[in-house]
């Protein structure tokens, strides 16, 4: 019974630690979540393969023959039996709880120099305002992809403006539900440049599936740069930021073909534009219950005005005028 | 008990009420009073929402959210009375003759006697488990449309929209219309006869309980008909804002939760007050099979807790349809709130799915093992743990909610805390299988399925229950795979080994045991391929509820749809053994499995009022292999008893 019980203990290991059962651990609450995990992980194929080793080696060795009328031994219990299998996974537990609760200390300590990001899910996008980067006078940088330095702690104030979502970046291992009329927080410390999924994980209506972002961790120099570029673009408010703010903002939802976007939630634009002038289009990005194209649901966020500066707006309009050649 | 004067002057015993001729038959309890019924009602209360609408000034006349919300009141109503489901209660009332022995609803010589409100616990308990076998197969074809969808990434067959409901229906059916109530059958069926009552306490509590099941599922099921949004689809958790925001067709689940939660309150009481007052004579509460205790626990679970989620789906519903703001945070209203009332009987709802199941499996592996269940204090014990623990770990499901962090910790401490009293019965039955002699029938297979199943649904469940790892599983398929070893691996296994197991009691034939065979290993296998990858693609980054995915999941989900669908052609399997079996099946002995307890003591199927005799029990109902040792008595062999002990003297 014993070799059983090893014999399912070492496939089960084996499968535990050969599988890469978790993403990519991107950030420093990763590693500590992580260490958890295994910690559980070991607890759990241990009492597996007892349990598996048990049934097994019982099944093989007590199944009664064809026709047996026999009855097993009246075994009524055993007092210490009972004491041991009550206290052990006592234990276990409590050191699970235990490791569980200082990790969760760890992972939601706040060193006083960090960076906060706001975050703001409605469907089905993302924003993500930086209150300390001025975008130009008396407005901050709002972005609809994350963009942050690597190796500096970020706490993230979540918020929603219309139903639940929830913010969540899995190679981070952080998630925070996003509810509207409170701020929740999740503190987070990338330690790993790269690009990683931003995914809304509370179902939130027809857009939850493609209610994506996604996370970009730079270098501090890159960062920087790419707050410069924000700022420069912000002052344009001509068509060339169009395009990246279609695919930030618009893409998730909308088809178009010039910015090889693909997504079916709206409309395809390529084609409900398809020869309509600057007003309309403007119309339906400010106010998008004005028109509704057949087949479709009023469900398009209705803040995009108040989201874009007048020259976003203007660069939004001119691009979509363009790729989909109306005017 | 009192001699009510009318008894005394009620007409002859047994004699059924003289039939109807001519036009009086519409008027008499029956399915043609319901044909006119149904719609004047209907007739009624559309005339009184459009009457009180026009009289306040309300416009528009026509306000759907608020016919449904009349409709799936008073139709259902109009439907329970002209059934002939408050007839007595009326008569009562109205100070007309009531037929307290009248015993015409009692038993069914006619497959007609099982669409009538019958009150006899054997009948009830068959009319559960039909009812509930349907839903459960028209959930289960929801489940593989949605495997269909999920099968490539992209959209292929169905729209989001749809595509929400399926999974929304999908699991309400399951969980309200299936599980619970499957339990609630075999428990109707098999409690009074295990603790040697002639009936349940409430026959006529209990023919209505049942009837309000069918009204809960048709209209969660109706509500694909609701025009512009079609079926509910906030998941069937139907959270807030999204459920207040949401198309008309949110208003079915809403409604039909209260159908199905009543249902569930009145067999609850029935079944505590049956077992506290009906037991025979000698049954102490220590003499009690698992399975009775297991009911007891679950049926506390239920009255205390099945009314905060009639209460939080009234809240949604008065601030759709009233205006309320219970849950507008812009009027002072509170979105989490919501949660914290929902999980309130939700998690405990858990162990009202999971705790009869636990009860199927004692009595199974006892009789197949041929061994007395290892430390049976201890089972009932921590059967008694898991209700009062199960009461203290609802926020477990709202650790990244944005409620009061502080509130993590203790609720984390006892999440973990119930897997020791889960692990006593698990462990308890590996012991019960120790030397025994092990008879692999299908109920034994679907038993030691369970338990296997469930330990890891309840390992996944420490992984979860550890706030840390939660944050980052939380609302992944990491859960969709836990849920579903939970309660597929668990409640479904343990449902399918008890209609295996009393199927000989029930129907009077035997199942055939190959196509049983046969079904569980399909279930067996198809359930695992379908659902272990669950916890890899979740951890991997796969939120649940999404009709489209990230590419890097399409070959997994492309190979978990289809063992899906060999899942679900094991359904095929099931129902024709079920139902040929039932027509054709070779007549079954009494006591074909040689059972102790005493609903193996009588005749397949037992005589209307179960005992000819009332046993009088002696022992434990778990007596295999000691010798002489008996769990009740009855007149017949008491002679024989107490000429052993003479002996033994």
């Amino acid at each position: 019974m014993v070799l059983v019980g090893v014999a399912v203990g070492v496939a089960l290991a084996l499968v535990a630690v050969l599988i890469p059962w978790l993403p990519d651990a991107a950030s420093e609450q990763a590693g500590i979540v992580d260490s958890v995990y295994w910690m559980v992980t070991i607890i759990c194929v241990l009492v597996f393969a007892a349990v598996a080793g048990v049934s097994a080696y019982a099944v093989y060795k007590f199944r009664a023959p064809p026709g047996d009328t026999d009855d097993g031994s009246p075994i009524h219990g055993h007092t210490g039996l009972e004491i041991v299998w009550t206290i052990i996974p006592a234990v276990l537990v409590t050191a699970i709880a235990i490791y569980s609760g200082v990790a969760l200390g760890q992972s939601d300590d706040l060193p006083a120099d960090h960076r906060v990001i706001e975050v703001t899910g409605r469907q089905f996008t993302w924003t993500f305002t930086y209150p300390d980067i001025e975008l130009e006078k008396g407005r901050p940088l709002t972005s609809g992809e994350l963009v942050v330095p690597v190796d500096e702690t970020v706490e993230f104030l979540i918020t929603s403006e219309d139903v639940i979502h929830s913010f969540w970046v899995p190679e981070w291992r952080m998630k925070q539900d996003a509810v509207k009329g409170i701020v929740t927080r999740t503190i987070v410390e990338p330690t790993k440049i790269g690009t990683y999924p931003v995914i809304c994980t509370e179902l939130c209506g027809l857009g939850h599936a493609i209610m994506r972002s996604q996370a970009r961790v730079l270098s501090a120099s890159d960062f920087n740069a790419w707050v410069k570029e924000q700022r420069r673009l912000a002052a344009e408010g001509a068509s060339v930021q169009g395009t990246a703010l279609f695919t930030a903002q618009c893409g998730s939802c909308h088809t178009l073909a010039d910015a090889g976007t693909t997504m079916e939630v709206g409309p395809n634009l390529d084609e409900a534009l398809k020869g309509k002038d600057a007003a309309f289009i403007r119309e339906s990005i400010v106010d998008p219950s004005a028109s509704i194209a057949e087949g479709y649901q009023d469900i398009m966020p209705a803040n995009f005005g108040e989201l874009f500066t007048d020259p976003q707006l203007d660069g939004l309009v001119e691009y979509l005028l363009e790729a989909t050649g109306g005017g | 008990m009192a001699v009510d004067v009318r008894e005394i002057e009620h007409e002859p015993v047994h004699a059924p009420p003289p039939p109807r001729r001519g036009l009086r038959r519409l008027t008499g309890a029956g399915w043609l009073r319901v044909l006119w019924t149904m719609p004047l009602a209907w007739g009624l209360g559309t005339l009184l929402v459009i009457g009180v609408r026009s009289a306040m000034g309300f416009e528009p006349l026509w306000e759907l959210q608020v016919l449904i919300v009349v409709w799936t009141i008073v139709v259902p109503l109009a439907f329970l009375a002209a059934l002939g489901g408050f007839d007595y209660w009326a008569y009562w009332i109205s100070g007309r003759p009531t037929r307290s022995e009248d015993h015409s609803g009692h038993g069914a010589r006619t497959w007609k006697d099982y669409f009538r409100v019958n009150t006899d616990h054997k009948v009830i308990g068959i009319q559960y488990l039909v009812t509930t076998i349907f839903f459960f197969v028209a959930a289960g074809l929801m489940a593989m449309f949605m495997r269909a969808e999920l099968a490539r990434p992209g959209m292929q067959y169905v729209d989001t929209n749809t595509f929400n409901g399926l999974f929304s229906v999908h699991a309400s059916l399951m969980i309200f219309l299936f599980i619970i109530p499957a339990f609630a059958g075999l428990g109707n069926y098999v409690i009074p006869l295990m603790i040697g009552a002639p009936d349940m306490a409430f026959p006529r509590l209990n023919a209505l309980s049942y009837w309000l099941l069918p009204i809960a599922g048709l209209i969660m099921l109706s509500s694909y008909l609701v025009p512009d949004g079609g079926a509910f689809a906030a998941g069937w958790t139907n959270y807030v804002p999204l459920a207040v925001n949401q198309a008309d067709g949110n208003l079915m689940f809403q409604m039909g939760v209260q159908w199905a939660g009543a249902s569930s309150i009145m067999t609850a009481l029935n079944f505590l007050v049956t077992i506290i007052t009906m037991r025979a004579p000698g049954m102490s509460f220590w003499r009690m099979p698992l399975l009775v205790w297991a009911n007891f626990a679950t049926s506390t679970l239920v009255v205390l807790a099945t009314p905060f989620v009639a209460g939080s789906q009234f809240f949604i519903m008065f601030d759709r349809v009233l205006h309320t703001n219970f849950f507008n945070p812009e009027l002072g209203g509170d979105i989490v709130a919501y949660q914290h009332i929902f999980w309130f009987y939700s998690h405990p709802a858990v162990y009202i799915m999971m705790l009869p199941g636990f009860g199927i499996a004692s009595e199974v592996i006892s009789v197949f093992a041929r061994k007395p269940i290892f430390g049976y204090r201890l089972m009932a014990l921590s059967l008694m743990a898991i209700l009062i623990l199960g009461f203290s770990v609802w926020a477990h499901h709202m650790f990244v909610s944005g409620m009061q962090p502080w509130i993590r910790i203790p609720m984390m401490v006892t999440t973990l805390v119930i897997a020791v009293p889960t692990g006593i019965k698990v462990f308890s039955w590996l012991a019960t299988l120790w030397e025994g002699r092990l008879h692999f029938t299908t109920p034994m297979l679907f038993a030691s399925g369970f338990v296997s199943m469930f330990v890891i649904g309840g390992l996944s469940g420490i992984y979860l229950g550890s706030v840390p790892v939660d944050i980052h599983a939380s609302d992944t398929y990491f859960v969709v795979a836990h849920i579903h070893y939970v309660l597929f691996g668990g409640s479904l296994f343990t449902i399918f080994a008890g209609i295996y197991y009393w199927f000989p009691k029930m129907t009077g034939r035997m199942y055939d045991e190959r196509l049983g065979r046969i079904h569980f290993w399909m279930s067996f296998i198809g359930f695992n391929v379908t659902f272990f990858p669950m916890h890899w693609i979740g951890l991997q980054g796969m939120p649940r509820r999404v009709a489209d995915y990230s590419d890097e999941f399409g070959n997994w989900n492309f190979a978990i749809s289809i063992a899906s669908f060999a899942l679900g052609a094991s359904t095929v399997v099931f129902l024709y053994n079920m139902i040929v079996s039932w027509r054709r099946g070779p007549r079954a002995p009494g006591n074909p499995w040689r059972g102790l307890t005493l609903e193996w003591q009588v005749s397949s199927p037992p005589p209307v009022f179960n005992f000819d005799e009332i046993p009088q029990v002696v022992g434990s109902p778990y007596e295999y292999g000691v010798r002489g040792a008996r769990h009740a008595v009855t007149n017949g062999d008491r002679a024989q008893v107490e000429e052993r002990e003479k002996v033994q003297a």
